[in-house]
């Protein structure tokens, strides 16, 4: 895990991650959009569960008021409640709350 | 377009396999064979006639008289450490012959060489099992030609129905000698038993054997005889041996499956069948390698005794006969090192053909005397139909092996698999694709529990009748759907072209469903 985001001038620079590719998890990548909210989902659960991902990361991004940003999701079949968790730890990471 | 007795809708005609009016799946047992076997050409050897042995194997293919749209056939007992597919392969597109009907009794990640021939014409259809690089080409449409699936016993049927004709076997022998007699017992490319091999054999128009061991007339432990083999051809090497037969068969230590073995060992013991002589199958999985531990001590705690272990045999059976636990091996295929040396050396491990093991249509394969067998599953639905077959994105990567043939010639047919397979759910409301039918499987065992299917009072009632209470739950299949759903989330569905690209077949003949063409495949 890795996060390296840092303010310069009120804009938000980097990545941020969380996760791990083990079975049942996932992989959350979190970096800088100047083209609105993007979301990019691949592996397990991609050909299945991309609409419910989708709905679920797009929640948790709304829920933490989160700002325009790329997030990239690598699955291994993790169930709703394991993606909205590491995503939330992305962007608190992201915006400079987390841990590295 | 018409419904088969498992709701599917197959079209009256498939594009490069046939009209299929008279032959739609009716259930289990209702078609039963008519009129005489097809056979091989008639062929001889005079008395000091001939030599077998040809120098190599262009040699052979020129001998054998195999020309552009023939069938050629092939065994997969060399699993992933085969060479003699490709090389035959590579071969025929040298010597500029095209169009050719593969009929491998399977397919593995080895034989991903093969595209290059797809691509260029060389083969233009496959009759059976497809996994892996193939799988996913055949998948999102790269073949003109369905590949037909049929399993262990389908397949020889279907040769002796005449519906598939070989015009040229190869088979690869890790021993063989100057007359033709061929083992797979011996040698450094030991495989053990040889037993797909073998209706290929005695109904080919021509048959070569490929050897990597050529010993003087005759060997001993012979597995197909000569009488059957027209030219032999000896090459340095037939495969590698790591790939041929894995070191050790290993029993899963994932805390959930131990359960679910537990489980499904709790219910066979449970069961009426669980006496005295009792025949059995597991299969070399993870879970049901974990079933048979149980069964064991179990077989201690009655003081009882199995007849017989079948199908494909691991050093884990080979145990069971030593420690006496089981009298005999009826062994198609061996997975381990364990069990090609035990087959070498001991006469109650025996070889027999793919035939004699599964073929509904012959007068008692091994699988019509099983008690009980363990299978796995993609997907189970809400009628205990069973997918093998196809993935969660619907792309075909998985033959369908003894499936079919042990789930309906079993008294107890068990499909033991974790509810969830990452987030995918083993158990829906409808199988993408009907590999068996519900009617010949009998219980789902999950880390919930066991679930019997409601057709089987009987073993519902000796189940309750043994009383475990929450040592091994019971659960109805309704609960088990509600359940899976509420783990994973609403799935999107698979988004299929209407052009097929498989058609399975159901093991005496009849199409028990189609697998179309996906979009690009996601993931690898």
């Amino acid at each position: 895990m890795s996060m390296n985001g840092s303010e310069t001038g009120g804009r938000l620079l980097g990545t941020a991650r969380a996760g791990t590719i083990e079975s049942m998890d996932c992989l959350v990548t979190i970096s800088g959009s100047n083209g609105g909210r993007r979301i990019e989902i691949s592996g397990a659960g991609a050909a299945r569960f991309k609409e419910a991902m989708e709905l679920k990361i797009n929640e948790v991004l709304d829920r933490l008021s989160a700002p325009d940003v790329k997030v990239s999701v690598q699955d291994n079949g993790a169930l709703d409640i394991v993606l909205g968790a590491r995503v939330e730890a992305a962007v608190a990471r992201y915006l400079g709350g987390g841990r590295s | 377009m018409a419904l088969n007795a498992v709701h599917r809708n197959i079209p009256e005609s498939i594009d490069g396999y046939g009209d299929t009016s008279g032959r739609l799946f009716e259930g289990a047992f209702a078609r039963q064979p008519e009129g005489r076997k097809h056979g091989a050409k008639l062929r001889s050897v005079l008395p000091g006639g001939q030599q077998k042995q040809l120098k190599g194997i262009k040699e052979a293919i020129a001998a054998s008289g195999l020309k552009s749209g023939m069938t050629i056939s092939f065994h997969h007992h060399l699993r992933n450490g085969d060479y003699v597919v490709n090389m035959v392969l590579d071969a025929c597109a040298e010597m500029g012959i095209r169009d050719l009907t593969l009929f491998p009794t399977a397919l593995f990640g080895v034989h991903k060489a093969l595209i290059t021939h797809i691509g260029s014409g060389v083969i233009s259809r496959i009759l059976g099992s497809v996994n892996g690089p193939i799988g996913v080409l055949v998948s999102e449409g790269g073949m003109v030609a369905p590949v037909v699936l049929r399993s262990h016993g389908g397949r020889p049927r279907a040769v002796m129905a005449g519906d598939v004709r070989i015009d040229v076997a190869f088979i690869a022998a890790p021993t063989a000698d100057s007359g033709g007699n061929i083992s797979g017992r011996f040698g450094k490319s030991a495989c053990g038993s040889i037993g797909y091999a073998f209706t290929d054999a005695e109904y080919a128009d021509c048959v070569v054997a490929i050897t990597d061991n050529l010993q003087p007339y005759p060997i001993s432990n012979v597995s197909i005889p000569g009488i059957f083999i027209d030219f032999i051809v000896q090459i340095d090497s037939i495969g590698d041996p790591a790939g041929i037969v894995s070191g050790t068969t290993r029993v899963t230590r994932d805390p959930l499956r131990l359960m679910i073995a537990k489980y499904a060992s709790r219910l066979i013991e449970s069961s009426p069948y669980f006496s005295d002589g009792f025949g059995f199958q597991t299969g070399a999985g993870g879970i049901p390698l974990a079933v048979t531990a149980h069964i064991k001590e179990g077989m201690k705690r009655r003081g009882i005794k199995a007849s017989f272990g079948l199908g494909g045999i691991t050093g884990y059976f080979v145990d069971l006969l030593k420690e006496g636990f089981v009298e005999k091996l009826l062994d198609v295929q061996s997975f381990d090192l364990d069990a090609v040396k035990s087959i070498a050396s001991d006469a109650r491990h025996i070889e027999i053909s793919a035939d004699w093991y599964a073929n509904p249509w012959n007068l008692g394969s091994a699988v019509n005397a099983l008690d009980a067998v363990i299978l796995g599953a993609t997907e189970v639905d809400r009628d205990f139909n069973v997918n093998v077959n196809t993935e969660a994105d619907g792309a075909l990567l998985h033959g369908i092996g003894g499936h079919q043939d042990t789930a309906a010639g079993a008294s107890l047919t068990i499909i033991a698999q974790p509810l969830l397979r990452g987030r995918i759910p083993c158990v829906v409301d409808r199988v993408h694709t009907v590999t068996t039918p519900g009617e010949v499987v009998d219980a789902l065992v999950t880390e919930f529990g066991v679930t019997i299917n409601p057709r089987r009072q009987d073993l519902i009632d000796a189940f309750k009748e043994a009383r475990y209470g929450d040592t091994v739950p019971f659960v109805p299949m309704d609960e088990l759907v509600v359940r899976a759903k509420r783990m994973s989330g609403p799935m999107s569905p698979i988004r299929t072209t209407d052009r097929i690209v498989g058609v399975v077949e159901w093991r005496d003949g009849t199409v028990i469903d189609v697998i179309r063409q996906i979009e690009r495949r996601l993931q690898s």
